[in-house]
């Protein structure tokens, strides 16, 4: 319940007529309501009320379970029961479904209604009963969009919160995994779930989780990313505190490591904190497939990641600034093909970065009919005859584009896009400044960086401040085999560090040598 | 609130400082190669400056040449290159520059005002090669070479080329001239470059359509200079023994006749992979002398003698035989440098390294002691392969006759 209704709470009239007056008045005669009265054999002379919403209740359970029990009901000896008694007759002896409970106030029905609850109420009983019928149209669950991986799980978060924490269940089948939900929003009450695994994650991490969540004052949150702005660490930041994915497996694997994720309803997204900056060079897949190959592509993607916010600046600065530093053939070449091009480097290098990012918005937002004539123009208007127009020189194409494939090899697509802005702010500076101004911008980025926090644990660790013990850095820069990663994350301040019993490789043993 | 007005004044800053040095590459005209040449009291400064749309891959069309060059003159060095924005629509850019031709008579002049242009300023390198001139640098510039498109670009690999395969030549950038001249003995040899054939000069690119062409430019003797000017030439014979005496030799072949008479024809020659001179200087009785100890590994490239080459005493003969014929062009080298009294080699820094208190007595006196020091050659030559045959063609033939 959110906080203001708490100060005044309506209780239920004993008449059920008005009751119902009162819940058709608060939905505004809303004609999704469906209020059904009938009066049983059992009891004749009180009447019943089932009331819910309609399309977010599961139809078949109200009729099977609900209705057809209290119309076909036989009581027993103390059948003619008065007052409530009748409503915990129902409940313990009538309904069949499994989660009932009874509720006595307005507000409170009114909220289990819109979660998807049907509420029954009987004359003559200033209470309700409400019976957990949650259903409706709803998305199966499907293969993951944004994080796809070749070998790995291959399912995805859906909209539905129940869903979701059952697909996370199902990995972790303990009981140490515990769920808190909190309904946030004034006006949307949405379900946001709290998940850790006891006794591994940081009991001062998970009560800072709910510390921020209980502060969150808004009328509505629609998706992970409402929360996300409201429980980071830092808002003038261009890096995310907060990893996202739509992976069970990904949850599943924060978990495991002491982390906490916080799910939404209505979201397919779920949120783990603490972030550091490496995480989000980790993909699901380099636990999946052989150390050797997650280590070389995770080295790849720290590449990719240097490429994709240097790279453009960094011709900048050579063919602008410091000619004198490329090899004289290449200099001869790129200086042949900037014969004609009217515009200086940087201006030639914002307008191609420029182009590319709203192509690849267009090609994000337009109706998917569209897309392949967008590619066309993308490729021969830009690759091609924008060079031959000279308007920009053939090597500032390569560039652009090389630096477009890096971005898109990180994992997670948030720190991705902070890769884009934080390369428009390097090649001003280059443009400006050359070598000296991406130096300049280097430092600041990496004095902002370290200043950074997630949930009270360093941005940058465990690379700064150094790491105690040499357990962390088995799975930074490189990933090693399984049995040699003992340690959880350090940086998390874990009651129970260990993963493993010790870091020696399980024997094998060679039948084919004794034979 | 505050923080944005600090922010202000730094983007002025930003705003009023950047960009001043900025310049793009269609803005500016590479160089190649620098000529130098002393004419009619005025220095001749000449440009060989590359033409990107005759080089690009898209554009290039073979009909034109991928350089132009052009000279202006001047009182000074600086003030000639100052003159060639009235003539050239692109600021000079001499960061690429891969050598610097020196015309004789510059030479002679003195080399003192270029190097101390390369030591000033930052935008010229001192890696460039240095080369000497016969004729006038002006002249050695315009000459296009096969293979290569950029001529100041093909004479630098040439004497890389040269370096690495014959070693005559050692390759003389503005940094080992500096560190020669500035050193103990102040003097240094430079590679010269002549064009040979014909008069006729190949500086129009369809010459190059011809399997051969009238003239080309070559290395040609080494120019010694001592002080800062030039003051004579070496033969490519002579250049090679001095490399032998300075430690520069990195792989050579040496030719070599069957017996120790010196008419006989040179018939055979080993191909030296790895060699390593080491000079020791003595003082005895008021009189330098040199143990030069060279050490050397090589491979039989050709033998047209007589011997079994399976026989391990032949091989100490033929090794004697190369010994002897590298004594021989070492000897021809000291010959030549003692006679110009320039202490190319390096002597007068072995020995005030080892003797500094004797050194500080004979400094002034260098040049005239110079050509007076006796020299101990002493050469081993380790043959360590005779190649893929054995005795050879001749000896196979007439085993067959049997």
């Amino acid at each position: 319940m959110n906080k203001q209704n708490t100060g005044r709470l309506t209780t239920f009239s004993p008449s059920l007529h008005a009751n119902v007056k009162t819940i058709r008045d608060c939905f505004g005669n809303s004609t999704d309501i469906v209020i059904r009265m009938f009066r049983s054999d059992a009891a004749p002379e009180r009447e019943i009320a089932i009331i819910y919403v309609d399309g977010i209740v599961n139809s078949q359970i109200i009729n099977e379970s609900v209705m057809e029990p209290l119309m076909s009901m036989r009581l027993p000896q103390h059948a003619h029961v008065k007052g409530s008694k009748l409503l915990e007759a129902l409940r313990s002896c009538v309904v069949s479904i499994g989660s009932v409970q009874s509720v006595n106030t307005l507000e409170h029905a009114l909220q289990y209604m819109t979660d998807g609850l049907c509420v029954i109420m009987a004359d003559g009983s200033a209470e309700a009963l409400t019976a957990d019928v949650n259903g409706g149209e709803q998305r199966s669950v499907t293969i993951p969009q944004t994080q796809t991986v070749i070998r790995g799980p291959q399912h995805a978060f859906v909209e539905s919160i129940q869903t979701n924490i059952s697909l996370v269940r199902r990995i972790i089948r303990s009981s140490d995994l515990h769920v808190q939900v909190h309904k946030i929003g004034q006006q949307t009450h949405t379900n946001v779930a709290v998940l850790y695994l006891h006794g591994v994650a940081d009991e001062g991490i998970i009560k800072e989780v709910y510390r921020r969540l209980a502060a969150i004052e808004i009328d509505g949150v629609l998706e992970s990313g409402y929360v996300e702005e409201f429980i980071q660490d830092e808002t003038f930041t261009l890096f995310p505190t907060l990893s996202n994915t739509e992976r069970p497996d990904a949850v599943a694997a924060a978990l495991l490591e002491g982390r906490v994720a916080v799910m939404v309803d209505g979201s397919p997204i779920a949120l783990m904190a603490p972030t550091t900056f490496f995480t989000f060079f980790q993909s699901p897949e380099d636990y999946y497939q052989r150390y050797d190959i997650a280590s070389f592509v995770r080295i790849i993607r720290y590449g990719a990641y240097v490429i994709s916010i240097l790279l453009p600046a960094l011709y900048i600065a050579v063919t602008t600034f410091h000619q004198e530093m490329l090899p004289t053939t290449l200099l001869i070449s790129l200086a042949a093909q900037r014969e004609g091009i009217p515009f200086p480097g940087l201006v030639e290098a914002l307008i191609m970065e420029i182009t590319f990012e709203v192509l690849r918005e267009a090609g994000l937002r337009m109706p998917r009919a569209i897309g392949p004539a967008i590619s066309i123009v993308g490729a021969l208007v830009l690759g091609q005859s924008a060079v031959q127009a000279g308007i920009v020189s053939a090597g500032m194409v390569i560039i652009v584009s090389f630096t477009a494939i890096s971005n898109f090899v990180m994992p997670e697509f948030n720190m991705a896009a902070t890769s884009r802005i934080i390369r428009f702010l390097f090649m001003i500076m280059a443009g400006i400044f050359g070598f000296f101004g991406i130096f300049i911008s280097v430092m600041l980025m990496l004095i902002h960086l370290v200043s950074l926090r997630s949930f009270g644990v360093p941005y940058m660790s465990p690379l700064a401040p150094g790491p105690t013990k040499q357990g962390p850095w088995r799975d930074v820069f490189i990933r090693l085999p399984w049995w040699a990663i003992v340690l959880r994350p350090l940086d998390l301040n874990l009651r129970n560090p260990k993963r493993r019993p010790n870091g020696k490789k399980p024997p094998t043993q060679r039948h084919s040598d004794k034979a | 609130m505050k923080r944005w007005r600090l922010l202000l004044p730094m983007l002025i800053c930003i705003l009023a400082t950047g960009c001043w040095n900025r310049v793009e590459l269609n803005d500016i005209a590479i160089i190649a190669a620098t000529g130098l040449d002393w004419k009619d009291g005025k220095w001749v400064v000449s440009y060989q400056v590359v033409l990107p749309q005759a080089i690009s891959t898209q554009s290039a069309s073979t009909s034109t040449a991928a350089v132009h060059v052009f000279s202006t003159k001047g009182e000074s060095i600086r003030s000639a290159v100052s003159k060639a924005s009235q003539e050239t629509s692109r600021r000079l850019y001499f960061s690429h520059t891969q050598i610097v031709i020196i015309g004789q008579d510059a030479a002679r002049k003195g080399l003192g005002p270029l190097l101390d242009t390369y030591l000033r300023n930052h935008d010229s390198r001192e890696t460039v090669n240095v080369f000497l001139s016969k004729g006038s640098a002006r002249r050695m510039m315009e000459q296009l070479i096969p293979l290569e498109k950029i001529p100041g670009a093909a004479i630098q690999r040439m004497i890389n080329n040269e370096e690495m395969n014959s070693s005559t030549f050692h390759q003389m950038t503005i940094h080992k001239i500096l560190l020669d001249l500035l050193g103990t003995t102040q003097a240094t040899g430079i590679p010269g470059l002549v064009v040979s054939g014909t008069n006729e000069s190949v500086d129009n690119a369809g010459q190059l359509a011809y399997t051969s062409t009238p003239s080309k430019v070559r290395l040609f003797d080494l120019g010694l200079i001592s002080g800062d000017k030039l003051v004579g030439w070496i033969s490519n014979e002579e250049s090679q023994g001095v490399m032998w005496l300075a430690n520069h030799v990195k792989k050579t072949t040496v030719p070599f006749a069957c017996s120790e008479d010196k008419s006989e024809q040179k018939l055979s020659s080993i191909r030296i992979t790895h060699a390593s001179t080491k000079l020791t200087p003595r003082h005895s009785s008021g009189k330098w002398l040199m143990d030069v100890s060279v050490t050397a590994t090589g491979t039989l490239m050709e033998y047209n003698c007589e011997g079994d080459l399976t026989n391990p005493k032949q091989i100490v003969k033929l090794q004697k035989r190369v010994e002897d014929e590298i004594v021989a062009i070492m000897q021809k080298g000291w010959g030549a440098v003692s006679k110009y009294k320039t202490d190319v080699i390096g002597f007068g820094s072995t020995i005030r390294n080892k003797y500094p208190k004797q050194w500080a007595e004979t400094v002034a006196s260098w040049s005239e002691e110079f050509p007076n020091i006796e020299l101990k050659l002493k050469v081993k030559v380790n043959l360590n392969s005779t190649g893929m045959s054995g005795s050879g063609f001749k000896k196979a033939q007439e085993k067959d006759d049997l």
